[in-house]
Formats: structure tokens, C-alpha cells, sequence
């Protein structure tokens, strides 16, 4: 072959070789626009938003589903909600993915001779429920005669609204008769006091941004204390008033207690002793006037102020300065609740509560009844007794049992309770029916389960307040074969009686909301949500009679045997109907910082006297209970106290209170013992003190002013350029509760795989923004340090990737290209605040087709760093509007997922090259800092220092 | 050697000696090359299967991003700086006892750096796009970011090898050339093209000679360049324990440390076999372990103005890290570094330790020992707790490591072991040469 011919050769194996690989690919299709819009409105990458109300506990927050290519992405608070007020708590994060959860119940199923589910169809279970509703006298055999006729009964959850009279109506129409509801936070003590003191057998609305002094005994009003999210955001606009004051009274330590600008221990049982001072003390400065209340201050004990001090555990300057303020105090508020009100006095203290309340004048301004939280049809543990004991004495025939579960979170190991002996019972009604969306521990144990809709698939509605109707309406359609609530019972009704008062319950809901309120308010309602009526001022009169007869009977004892056991309620689970979300255990409680499974925290006595650290095993134990559990240290717990979280674990000790019906969260007499075993718990934190070190600079020195101590450290690289944005954000330390939102709303925003607890121990969560709790080393206080990507102007991880994978945007992001990662981890390593997060493996996504994936955000591969992007997503969306419109992007456009649902409103974002824009101003402020900002990074994150607390009013 | 009899005679004991070295292998050869081959093999399976799964098969975690992978490749590195140290260095110094060891000594290089080369990869989270580290042009516009110390190990680490294996060849030929001789068949083809038509004139002796010392001379900064360099993957961080301008010259010297030390772990037992005695002596040794005392107290004498440093800045990260490391979670492995490190070797002091051949091959594998601790305590406690308490962690290295290390050493004793069979393992020429001065 000579040269040329070699050259010939040549060009035409390389053309030849070009020409192929130019060919038509087989997935190439024309990119068309839309001309017409598609018939069914879905226009693939365009979201609509649906007003509804988030259903994953009774507040009824008001929330926006998002949903793109007929999938619902995201949960938002509608910004305008008076319950919420835009923002949603971890939970109402969560909750979305229970939609597409692999778990959810798909068929109805009936149980087999075996005690084997089988799959079913709708129409053959109605006739199986109606068969049993009709043959009343519950022979089971079918072949002897049972003499006792059976009642068939109705339990279900909290219910409001509409739904309740389609209970009622169904109730009615097939001779069911309709139970309490159940709740295992009743407020039943709260409910039973103010109808001693009242006559109203309510929870009244509490108006904290109304108060100038809060004084909160034992109420957990960040956790799960009525509508927590509300709670939040009163304080959050409260705090910024500085007449605000918040004493918070508590035997234990919780997340709320430790955000109170002055919080006390008080000794377990103790409350009744701190009311009677107060209302002694009160009763002095009040002696005339219609509110008066002298006579019955006097059936109260009078110790000197040494005795309560002693009772109470408090010191009687403490003591003393309480009742002044309280006095003094122009529009006070005080709530008692949580474990205050779920003890052996709980009845007690929340009497004493309503009368205080109504002597310092609360009513009808800081507490209102006219706008009453309904738990108008909620019963209470007795309730449940008596359930128990008509169940053992043959007396139920249909059992229905709508959204409840009283034996997931307890009834499962050790006890003797009520619920126990329910279970045990449970086998003697005729026929049980459960309905629900998963295969709970009480489903199983039904005959017919009955797979229900999700809330973003059912039409309903919700009363969570007496001035408030919120709307549920679906925003997607059903995926499997389930039924909501209201249709159930009204294909229920049907199939008994062969016709219904509405053919679905959406025309059931539409007529009765038609009836009560016009075509207008329900247009609104279906648009905007919800819709508030004013309600008249309410005039609450004290029946003196019946609180004389109580008070005389109110007995103080105060023989408490310590240690106490307090079981708190948990901000993440809720009342264990929440324990089912992956999420939820995947971001760690906000105190210790424990992700998966339970623990007990002791106090660093205990610890001490039983030479125990953290993750040491013992075993605890009261009165028919025992567990074994790993300890946690936690700081600020009182000597002889003790701490698990309601549904923590699996089985969490219970007891009722017999005079309220309430269940019981503090167990005296309890006992710990080491096994000398430890077990490994997932605590994210690697430790909760700052350890000498100044992540947030002023933790321990008061006077050092460390603003701006990043600028002028000397560089050789260029100063960046930011031609019209530099995006940062600043966080207000004072504001943040700890309550991990953010967190949840970033996992479900950003598509971050939830990992599980053995990825956990061995250090591998991928959340992009954590909540950090830094104890002072002395004394209680603790400070949440929300951290996240920096977006740092000298960021230590851009410099060192080999690949540009990581670097600088014009507009000051720490821009993460993904698809250009290699995995070299050196970024992580170089980031002081350690915010990266690394794929470690593939993770495949839990739910159904990856449905619940945010389609705006990629998903990340393995062996690939990922980061917090401050919602790039949200960036690029409000540009590309502000393009079309001709504009610069507005101050307040993009709102990261982080900062939209905070309750507080602690995190701002914006513009920090504009310095009229609100994190522009925030940032100059003079409590502005930079976490590690002396290593010259600059971060595009300022934190405002906590000073709240510090100045005392 | 007056005698030009005696001087012949000498010439073919040296040549009969070292080519016979590389003739019928015995049991125990083939048994040592089917381990190191098993382990190589065991190695990259599991580093298959750590791409197969991810990187999470390591022990690795959030704040632990590095751990036994670039502990094993700074180790690699180090263990290849003193070949060229000996060969090219003592080269230079005319220091005379280098011809016994110098053609191991480069061949430990040549290898050292090849199994090294191998941890950046199998480090990477995506080890499929390792060539996006390389400044290729094309079309997409992409380029390596020159401020990361990464890219500049990727020069610095392909630029030593390059160096090392150019030089490890041009100083083989002569005795590729004898080698040729003495062979048939395929390895006579095999030594005659390598040899390059090598024929011993007093022409290409005086060519060879000056590019012998040229590479030479080339070949000595890059001691101190690349280890400078591999320093600086740590040095270049914010890292309290990491960020430390003396950790150029702290890691050349312990890489010369270590790479000598692995030089007597190698040649004692070579000189056994291939029953070397006459020509690497004990005073060969003795030179040997001359320098790794001295080495010894540079890389002392850097844990103390490190800890000092750290103690007296009076910054709270700073002293915490090295704190840390000294009474920490890694506490163990501390201490063990700074007995294999900077106490035992204290001994050498001693003239009749130094003499020991038993002795010296006991403390060169503590030696090695103690090095790949010190990279471990480096990399391991500075990363498990930084600056923001939350994010403190541990990091436990997993079996997949263990085994992938396990492969290295596999993969690095292999490659010796064929190149005692296939290559003349002591400079023949260079012993006469020696010999006759």
C-alpha cells in the first residue's frame, strides 16, 4: 500500500465511520410547543397548586399541594392560613410521603379461616360489613342463637367538620352507635376543667401574639400542644416586641421549655403548690370587682412563701418575681398543659389554670373560648374503659375503627393498661372493621380492612377552630384502589339500606356546605383554602359552686417518689400515628440529636450515681412496665427525672388519669438499672457542647464583637464579581425553636434519599441542612444553630476540586455540577462546616416509581457530592419570570423550602449585593455574624445572635 | 585488584552471581509470586465490587472523607522516594555503596509509584471519569482547576514516574546487554531489543555516562518536589492539624524514611536468596542505616515543632486537633507511630544494632509500620474532628480497605518478584566498576 493510496483509505473509513454516527438516533423525537394546550390542562413541568388542609394531625393547618405532571411534589402553608400562617411543622412536611408510600393498604381485604388477609373487592366486603350490620344479634357461628342482642359501634379519630354529620347521618341510617372519639392527646383535663369552671367542655384558642407575658406550665406548645405551628409563629412575631416576656415552667426539659426567656424546673406534682401561690398572691391585689376571688383563694393551702418554694421546688425570690410579673403584667397568659395537666393532678392543675385565667382576666382576650378548638366529639380514656369493658362483657357487635390505632405505640410488650385489656377483648366483637391508609398494628387485628384515600386524594373538610373552615380537596387522582372516608360510609349506607343521601360524598360535602355558608363562601373556600368568620365576643361566666365543690376536693399530696419517669410527647411522632413516616426518623430529634429508635434521657447526676455514659444500657421500669433502653445525657434534666419520648419505641409504658380521662405522662416510683450492656443509638451530633470551639462566637463570651471579622483577610485570588444578585440568607438565632422543619422541607423538596439508621451510625445522613444544638457548657442553655451550605465568597471547596465540579456562580452560589463530580471527596473534607454530603451508594427511593420525586431537582448517583443549593431550582424559576416580565428579580420572589415553612419566619432570603432588601439590611445588622468567620471565608449565610433570652424584662 | 587475572575473575564471579539470581525459580519464588498475585487479584475484585456498590463498602463517612486510600497512596509514595534517593542522590555524592543496592532501589520506585498511582482511582467515587483529572482539550470547553493540590499531584506523581522509570532503564542497559549473553530464545531477543544495541564502546560508554548523571541530577529535586506536593494535598486545606507550612519538608523526610526502610525490607531477604553476601555487605547496611536514623530525627524533630507550633498558637482548633491525636480516640495508633518512628529507631546510634542484619530487618518493618500510622493519623484525626463539634465523627476503616491495601502489597510484591527473575537485580557493571577503582 503506498501513501496515497493509504490516505484514500483512510478518509474514507473516517467519513464513512462520521456519516453513520450522524444518522437519525432512535429516541429522537420534534420538540413541538404548545399551540393548543393539552385537553386535561397538564402541562408537563408547569405546577398547579391546590388550597387543602394537612391532615397528619388534628391543627389543621391550612396547606398548597404542589403538583407537576399529575403528581403531588410538595406540601406548602398557604401563607395567608390563620392557623398556620404559611409555615408547616416537620410532620405536615413529611406527610407527603405517605402518598406514595410502597406500604399503603392497595385493596380491601378480608380475613381468611387462617387469620391470613385475602384481597377483596369493595362490593364483597360492603356486603360482608352490611350482612353483620343487619344479623344484630352477633352469632358468630351462624348455627346456635346468641340471646344478648349486640351493639354495633362507631370509633374514630378526631373528627370536625362535614365529616363528622356523615358519620352522624350513617350512624343514624344503619343503627350504628357512634363512640367518643379517640385521641391520645384528648386534652381531656384542659376540657373537664373548663367545664367544671365553665360549663364549656372545650380547649380554648390561646393569643400569644396578644399577651405581653406568657407564663407556660408544662405545655409543650412547640411539640404537639394543640396547633403547635401557631404557637410558633405567635412567638416568632411576639419576640420581636420587646414588652414580650415568656416564663415557661416545666419538671423535665423540653424543646419549648428551652426557648422560654426564663424557664424553671419545677418538682413533679408541684404545679398545684405554684397555682395556689399565684392565685393567693392574685387574689390579694384582686379583691373587688366581679372577678374577685378571695372566698375560694382560701380553700386553697397556704404555706408560707418558704412551703411552696419547698413544694415546688422553685426559690421563693423565684416564686415571689412570678407573681409580681404576673400582676403587673398588662394582657398575661398562662397555659398549663403537656405533662402539667397529663399527671396524677392534672385535673387539678388545669382547674387552678382556668381560674387564674379567668381572675387575671384572660378570658375573652389572651384565652378565648369563641374561638374554641374543636374537640367537641373526642372522648377520653374513660371512654376507652368503658369500650374495654362492653367488649368483655359481649356487648359490641360491628366494631368500626376509622383512622385510629390504640395499639401502635404501646399495648405491645410489658403493661397491664386499658389498651392491653382492649387488645385482649378485642377478638369478642362480632365482626371489626378497620379503616386506614396503612396495615397498622390495630388493622390487623380486623376482619375487614377498608384501604382508605389519602387527604391529597379525598374531598372533606376541617373545622380545626371555631372561626375557621378549611377545605380538603383532592389533588391528585386516587392511585390505588381506595375509597376516602365520606364515600365509604356513604356507599356503606347504601349498600344498607339501598340508597344514600348523596351519590358521593363530594356532592354530600358541596350540599351541606351550600346549606350552611352559600355558593360564594364555598368558591372562596375551594380557591383560597379557607374561609374565617367573625365570631361574637363571648361573655364566660365562673360557676362558682361547682369549682368551690372542687377545689374543697382537690387533695395535695405531695408524697411524689422519685425518680420520675416523664414520657414527653415527641415533635416528631406526635401521638405514634406519625411514626410511620421514614422521614420522620431520619431527621434526629432536635434535643439529642437521635435519629432511629428510642432512648432515655437522664440527668448528669443519674448518670454520675449510676456511672453510666451515653449509649450505656439500662433498664427502666414503673409499675407493670419495664424496658431496656440506651441512656442519653441531657443537660438540664433535674436529679431524679427521667425522659423518654411518646412513641419513641415501640412500646412506651400508659396509664390514664381516672378523674380526666387523660393519659398519663409522668410515672413516679420508677426504677433504672444498668445492664452493663451498650448499644450503639444514632446521635448525629458528634457533641453537643461547642467544646471550646466558637461555631457560634459568642456562646460563653458575652462582650466580643465579631462582626465583619472575614472582611479584609488578605487573598490571592480576585474578588468575585455579582452583576445584579449575590444570594445569601440570614438566619435569626433568636427565632429558631429547634423545630426541624426546614429540615423536612428541604429533604422532600430537594429529592435527599432517606438513608436509614445503619447508614446513620456510621456517619452518613444526607441532610442538607441539620439543626445543630449547642449547650452552653454551663447550665442549660442551648442555642439551635441551623447549618447548611455557607454559600461561602472564599469557599475552601472550590479551590481544591481537581474538576470544577464545584465552584463559584456569578451570582454567589456555591454552584454544585453534579454531572461533573468525580468523587474525590477532598471538597467535604476541606469545608470547615461540613455541610457536604456524599453518595455513598445508589439509594433507591422508597415509594412507588420514584413519584414523589420533586421533578425541578436532579437526582443524584453514586459517588457524587451534593450540598444545599439555596433552592436553585426556586432561583431559576423566578428568573425566568422576571425575564419574561422585564425585571430584576423582586426582593421576597424566591423563597427557599427551608425558609418557607420555618414557623418563626427565622430564615430570610435574599439579595446581599442590594442593601435595601431585607436580608441586605438584616445582614448590617449589629447582631449579624458569620459562623467560623474567622477563617476569612465569608459566608453568604449570616446568623443573628440570640439575645433574647439574655435581656431579661 | 592489580591483577588483570584476578580483576576477570572477579568480573565473571559478579556477572555469574547476579545472572544466575535470575535463573530456575525456586519452590519458595513460585509460592511468594502465587501470593502476592492471589492478593493483587483479591484486591481488584474488591475494589470491582466498591465500584459495583459505591464507596460506601469503605468505611468512609461524612466528616472522614479520606482514610485508609490516601493513607496507602502517601505510604506508596513515600516508599518510592528513596530508590531514587540512593540511585540518583548517592549517585551524585559518589557515595560507593549505592551499587549494591541502586537497581532494587529503582525498581522499588518504578513499582512503589505504580501501586500509588492506583489509590487515586480507586479513591474516587466515580472511577469511570478519572480522566476528567487530565487536561485534555475538548469540545465541551471542560478544563482541571489548577488551584487543586490534586491536579498538581496528578502531574507531580506522572512526572516522577516518567523520571523514575527512564532512569530505572538507562542504567539497566549495560547489563541488559550482558544479560543478553547469557541467554537463548525469547529472552535473548527480549534483553537484545531492550539493550539497544548496546555493545560497551568507549563511545556509548561516555554518552551513557553523561546521561546518567543528567538523569540523575534531573531526578533529585523531583525527591523533593513530589513528596512537597503529596505534602501539600493537606498542607493547601483550612484543616486545623492539616494546615501547616512544615509539612513539605516533614513529609519528604519521611518518605525518605520510609522508602529507606523498605529498601532493607526488600534487599535483606533478596540478598538471602540470590545469595548476595559478597556483594551487599554489612557496611552497605550499616551506610543504610545511617541515613535512616537521620531521617529519623528530621521526622522527630517535625512532630515536635508540629505539636509545639500547634500548642503555642494559643488557637483552640490548632491545639485541639494535635491534642486530639496524642490522647483522642486514635491515641493508640499515635503512640505506635512515635515508638516505630522516633524511638526505636534510636538504637541505630548503637554501632553493633546497626550491623545487625536481623536487627535492621526487625526495625525497617516497624518502620514501615509506624510511616503508614503517621499518614493514618494525619489524614484519620484531623478530618474525625474539625472545627464545628456537630459534625465530629469516627472512622473505622472496613474490610474492603484492608483488602484493597492487601492488594497493593500483593500487586507491589508481584511486580518485585518477576523483576528478580526477569531483570538483573544488582548493577553488574556498576560492581565492576566499583571494583576496579
Amino acid at each position: 500500500m503506498n501513501r496515497r493510496e493509504f490516505v484514500r483509505l483512510m478518509g474514507l473509513a473516517s467519513s464513512a465511520s462520521l456519516l453513520s454516527s450522524c444518522g437519525l438516533e432512535r429516541e429522537t423525537e420534534k420538540l413541538i410547543p404548545y399551540l393548543v394546550p393539552p385537553d386535561d390542562g397538564v402541562v408537563p413541568g408547569v405546577s398547579v397548586h391546590f388550597n387543602t388542609t394537612c391532615t397528619e394531625c388534628p391543627a389543621g393547618c391550612g396547606v398548597s399541594a404542589k403538583v407537576m405532571d399529575r403528581r403531588a411534589a410538595k406540601l406548602e402553608g398557604i401563607e395567608t392560613h390563620p392557623v398556620n400562617e404559611g409555615a408547616l411543622c416537620i410532620r405536615g412536611q413529611a406527610s407527603i410521603s405517605t402518598l406514595y408510600h410502597p406500604d399503603r393498604l392497595r385493596h380491601p381485604f378480608i380475613k381468611d379461616g387462617q387469620g391470613d388477609f385475602q384481597q377483596t373487592t369493595w362490593d364483597n366486603a360492603y356486603s360482608i360489613i352490611t350482612d353483620a350490620l343487619k344479623n344484630a344479634s352477633g352469632d358468630k357461628t351462624g348455627s346456635g342463637v346468641d340471646p344478648k342482642p349486640r351493639k354495633h359501634v362507631f370509633l374514630s379519630g378526631r373528627t370536625t367538620g362535614t365529616f363528622s354529620e356523615a358519620v352522624d347521618s350513617f350512624c343514624k341510617e344503619t343503627g350504628v352507635e357512634r363512640l367518643p372519639e379517640f385521641e391520645f392527646y384528648p386534652y381531656s383535663a384542659i376540657r373537664e376543667a373548663n367545664r367544671i369552671l365553665f360549663g364549656r367542655a372545650q380547649v380554648p384558642s390561646y393569643r400569644i401574639d396578644e399577651a405581653d407575658l406568657v407564663l407556660s406550665i408544662g405545655a409543650d406548645l412547640f411539640e404537639t400542644f394543640v396547633n403547635p405551628v401557631s404557637f410558633a409563629a405567635q412567638f416568632g412575631r411576639s419576640k420581636k416586641r420587646s414588652s414580650f416576656g415568656w416564663i415557661h415552667l416545666e419538671p423535665h426539659v423540653s424543646l419549648t421549655g428551652l426557648q422560654a426567656k426564663e424557664r424553671h424546673t419545677i418538682a413533679p406534682g408541684g404545679e398545684i403548690y405554684l397555682l395556689s401561690h399565684l392565685l393567693r398572691e392574685v387574689s390579694k391585689v384582686n379583691v373587688a370587682g366581679d372577678r374577685h376571688i378571695a372566698g375560694m383563694a382560701e380553700l386553697l393551702p397556704d404555706l408560707l412563701p418558704r412551703g411552696f418554694a419547698e413544694k415546688t421546688g422553685l426559690g421563693v425570690e423565684t416564686l415571689d418575681a412570678l407573681s409580681r410579673r404576673l400582676i403587673r403584667a398588662r394582657r398575661p397568659l398562662v397555659i398549663a398543659g403537656g405533662v402539667s395537666t397529663m399527671q396524677p393532678s392534672g385535673l387539678d392543675v388545669a382547674v387552678l389554670t382556668g381560674l387564674l385565667q379567668w381572675a387575671t382576666g384572660m378570658l375573652g382576650g389572651t384565652v378565648r373560648f369563641e374561638e374554641a378548638v374543636d374537640y367537641d366529639r373526642v372522648g377520653s380514656f374513660r371512654d376507652v374503659e368503658q369500650l374495654e369493658q362492653r367488649l368483655e362483657s359481649g356487648d359490641i357487635g360491628v366494631l368500626f375503627l376509622c383512622r385510629v390505632d390504640p395499639f401502635g405505640t404501646t399495648a405491645g410488650g410489658s403493661g397491664s393498661h386499658t389498651l392491653v385489656k382492649l387488645k385482649d377483648n378485642f377478638e369478642k366483637a362480632t365482626l371489626r372493621i378497620g379503616m386506614g391508609e396503612f396495615m397498622t398494628k390495630t388493622l390487623e387485628m380486623c376482619d375487614v380492612v377498608l384501604p382508605l384515600s389519602h387527604t391529597l386524594e379525598s374531598w372533606g373538610d376541617a373545622r380545626p377552630r371555631g372561626d375557621i373552615l378549611s377545605v380538603v380537596q383532592p389533588a391528585v387522582e386516587p392511585i390505588h384502589d381506595t375509597r376516602s372516608d365520606g364515600d365509604v360510609l356513604i356507599q356503606l349506607t347504601r349498600a344498607y339500606q339501598g340508597a344514600a343521601t348523596a351519590l358521593s360524598y363530594q356532592e354530600f360535602l358541596i350540599g351541606r356546605l351550600k346549606v350552611r355558608h352559600g355558593s360564594a363562601t364555598i368558591e372562596k373556600l375551594l380557591s383560597e383554602g379557607f374561609v374565617k368568620r367573625r365570631v361574637e365576643p363571648l361573655t364566660v361566666t365562673l360557676d362558682r359552686d361547682a369549682l368551690t365543690h372542687h377545689l374543697r376536693r382537690i387533695i395535695y399530696d405531695d408524697s411524689h417518689v422519685k425518680p420520675v419517669l416523664v414520657v414527653a410527647p415527641s415533635i416528631r411522632f406526635f401521638d405514634g400515628r406519625s411514626r410511620g413516616l421514614p422521614l420522620l426518623s431520619e431527621i434526629p430529634d432536635p434535643l439529642t440529636t437521635v435519629s432511629y429508635g428510642g432512648w432515655v434521657s437522664i440527668s448528669e447526676a443519674t448518670a454520675e450515681e449510676l456511672t453510666v455514659k451515653d449509649t450505656d444500657e439500662v433498664t427502666v421500669s414503673v409499675s407493670g412496665w419495664k424496658t431496656a433502653l440506651p441512656v442519653k445525657i441531657q443537660k438540664g434534666l433535674p436529679r431524679g427525672v427521667m425522659m423518654i419520648q411518646w412513641a419513641s419505641h415501640d412500646d412506651t409504658p400508659f396509664d390514664f388519669d381516672r378523674m380526666s380521662g387523660e393519659m398519663m405522662t409522668i410515672y413516679e416510683g420508677a426504677a433504672i438499672a444498668k445492664t452493663g450492656r451498650s448499644v450503639a443509638i444514632p446521635a448525629l451530633s458528634g457533641s453537643l457542647t461547642p467544646e471550646g470551639r466558637k461555631v457560634i462566637p459568642y456562646l460563653g463570651e458575652e462582650d466580643q464583637h465579631h462582626h465583619g471579622e472575614s472582611e479584609g483577610h488578605p487573598t490571592f485570588y480576585p474578588k468575585h464579581e455579582h452583576k445584579d444578585y449575590r444570594w445569601g440568607m440570614v438566619i435569626d438565632l433568636d427565632l429558631c425553636i429547634g423545630c426541624s422543619a426546614c429540615a423536612a422541607a428541604c429533604y422532600i423538596e430537594n429529592n435527599i434519599p432517606v438513608v436509614g439508621a445503619k447508614l446513620h451510625l456510621d456517619g452518613r445522613e444526607m441532610s442538607w441542612i441539620r439543626i445543630e444544638p449547642v449547650y452552653a457548657e454551663e447550665g442549660d442553655n442551648v442555642e439551635f444553630l441551623p447549618m447548611l451550605c455557607q454559600h461561602c465568597e472564599n469557599a475552601p471547596c472550590e479551590t481544591v476540586c481537581p474538576v470544577y465540579a464545584t465552584y463559584h456562580n456569578p451570582e454567589g452560589l456555591n454552584a454544585q455540577v453534579y454531572n461533573r463530580c468525580v468523587g474525590t471527596r477532598y471538597c467535604s473534607n476541606n469545608c470547615p462546616y461540613k455541610v457536604r454530603r456524599f453518595n455513598w451508594f445508589d439509594f433507591k427511593r422508597p415509594d412507588d416509581k420514584n413519584a414523589t420525586v420533586n421533578p425541578e431537582v436532579s437526582i443524584r448517583g453514586k459517588g457524587v457530592m451534593e450540598k444545599c443549593t439555596f433552592c436553585i431550582q426556586r432561583i431559576r424559576g423566578a428568573r425566568d419570570t422576571a425575564k419574561d416580565e422585564k425585571r430584576k428579580i423582586k426582593d421576597g420572589e424566591v423563597i427557599p423550602a427551608c425558609a418557607q415553612t420555618c414557623p418563626t419566619n427565622a430564615i430570610h432570603f435574599g439579595n446581599l449585593e442590594d442593601e435595601t432588601t431585607e436580608v441586605g439590611r438584616l445582614a448590617k445588622s449589629e447582631r449579624a455574624f458569620q459562623a467560623l468567620g474567622f477563617l476569612g471565608t465569608d459566608p453568604g449565610v449570616y446568623y443573628l445572635r440570640g439575645v433574647w433570652k439574655k435581656v431579661h424584662g | 585488584m592489580d591483577n588483570l587475572e584476578d580483576k576477570i575473575a572477579y568480573h565473571r564471579a559478579v556477572e555469574h552471581d547476579v545472572l544466575s539470581a535470575m535463573k530456575n525459580p525456586s519452590p519458595l519464588y513460585w509460592v511468594g509470586l502465587l501470593v502476592s498475585a492471589a492478593c493483587f487479584a483479591l484486591g481488584m475484585s474488591l475494589w470491582g465490587y466498591q465500584i459495583w456498590k459505591g464507596m460506601g463498602v469503605s468505611g468512609l463517612n461524612n466528616p472522614v472523607g479520606w482514610g485508609v486510600y490516601i493513607t496507602d497512596f502517601v505510604f506508596w509514595v513515600g516508599i518510592a522516594h528513596s530508590g531514587t534517593l540512593i540511585s540518583a542522590v548517592l549517585f551524585l555524592f559518589r557515595a560507593r555503596f549505592r551499587s549494591a543496592f541502586n537497581r532494587s532501589a529503582e525498581a522499588m520506585t518504578v513499582f512503589a509509584v505504580m501501586t500509588a498511582g492506583l489509590f487515586p482511582l480507586i479513591h474516587l467515587g466515580r472511577t469511570w471519569f478519572f480522566f476528567w483529572l487530565l487536561p485534555y482539550p475538548n469540545q465541551r470547553l471542560l478544563w482541571v482547576n489548577f488551584r487543586s493540590p490534586l491536579m498538581w499531584d496528578v502531574f507531580a506523581v506522572s512526572t516522577y514516574f516518567t523520571i523514575s522509570a527512564v532512569f530505572f532503564f538507562v542504567g539497566m542497559i549495560p547489563d541488559l546487554a550482558i544479560a543478553k549473553r547469557f541467554h537463548n530464545g525469547v529472552r535473548k531477543w527480549l534483553y537484545s531489543v531492550l539493550s539497544l544495541g548496546w555493545v560497551g564502546s568507549f563511545r556509548q560508554w561516555k554518552h551513557y555516562s553523561k546521561l546518567y548523571m543528567f538523569l540523575a541530577a534531573f531526578a533529585t529535586p523531583l525527591v523533593v518536589s513530589v513528596h512537597s506536593v503529596v505534602s501539600w494535598d493537606f498542607a493547601m486545606s483550612v484543616l486545623p492539624g492539616w494546615h501547616t507550612t512544615i509539612f513539605a519538608p516533614y513529609f519528604v523526610a519521611g518518605a525518605i524514611f520510609s522508602g529507606t526502610a523498605m529498601v532493607i525490607t526488600l534487599v535483606v531477604p533478596m540478598r538471602k536468596i540470590f545469595r548476595l553476601h559478597h556483594h551487599i555487605t554489612i557496611d552497605h547496611f550499616e551506610s543504610i542505616a545511617k541515613i535512616l536514623l537521620f531521617t529519623s530525627l528530621l521526622v522527630t524533630y517535625s512532630y515536635f515543632v508540629e505539636f509545639g507550633l500547634a500548642l503555642y498558637s494559643g488557637n483552640v482548633y490548632e491545639s485541639g486537633a494535635f491534642l486530639y491525636r496524642l490522647v483522642g480516640d486514635y491515641r493508640y495508633l499515635y503512640w505506635g507511630m512515635l515508638i516505630c518512628n522516633s524511638l526505636v529507631p534510636l538504637t541505630l546510634f548503637v554501632r553493633r544494632w546497626r550491623r545487625s542484619i536481623p536487627f535492621l530487618y526487625v526495625l525497617s518493618i516497624l518502620v514501615n509500620i509506624g510511616m503508614w500510622l503517621e499518614r493514618f493519623v494525619i489524614i484519620v484525626t484531623s478530618l474525625s474532628k474539625d472545627f464545628d463539634p456537630y459534625a465530629w465523627g469516627l472512622y473505622k476503616p472496613a474490610l474492603v480497605e484492608a483488602g484493597i491495601t492487601l492488594g497493593s502489597f500483593g500487586f507491589f510484591f508481584m511486580l518485585f518478584l518477576l523483576f528478580t527473575k526477569l531483570l538483573p537485580v544488582v548493577a553488574i557493571s556498576e560492581l565492576k566498576e566499583v571494583a576496579d577503582e
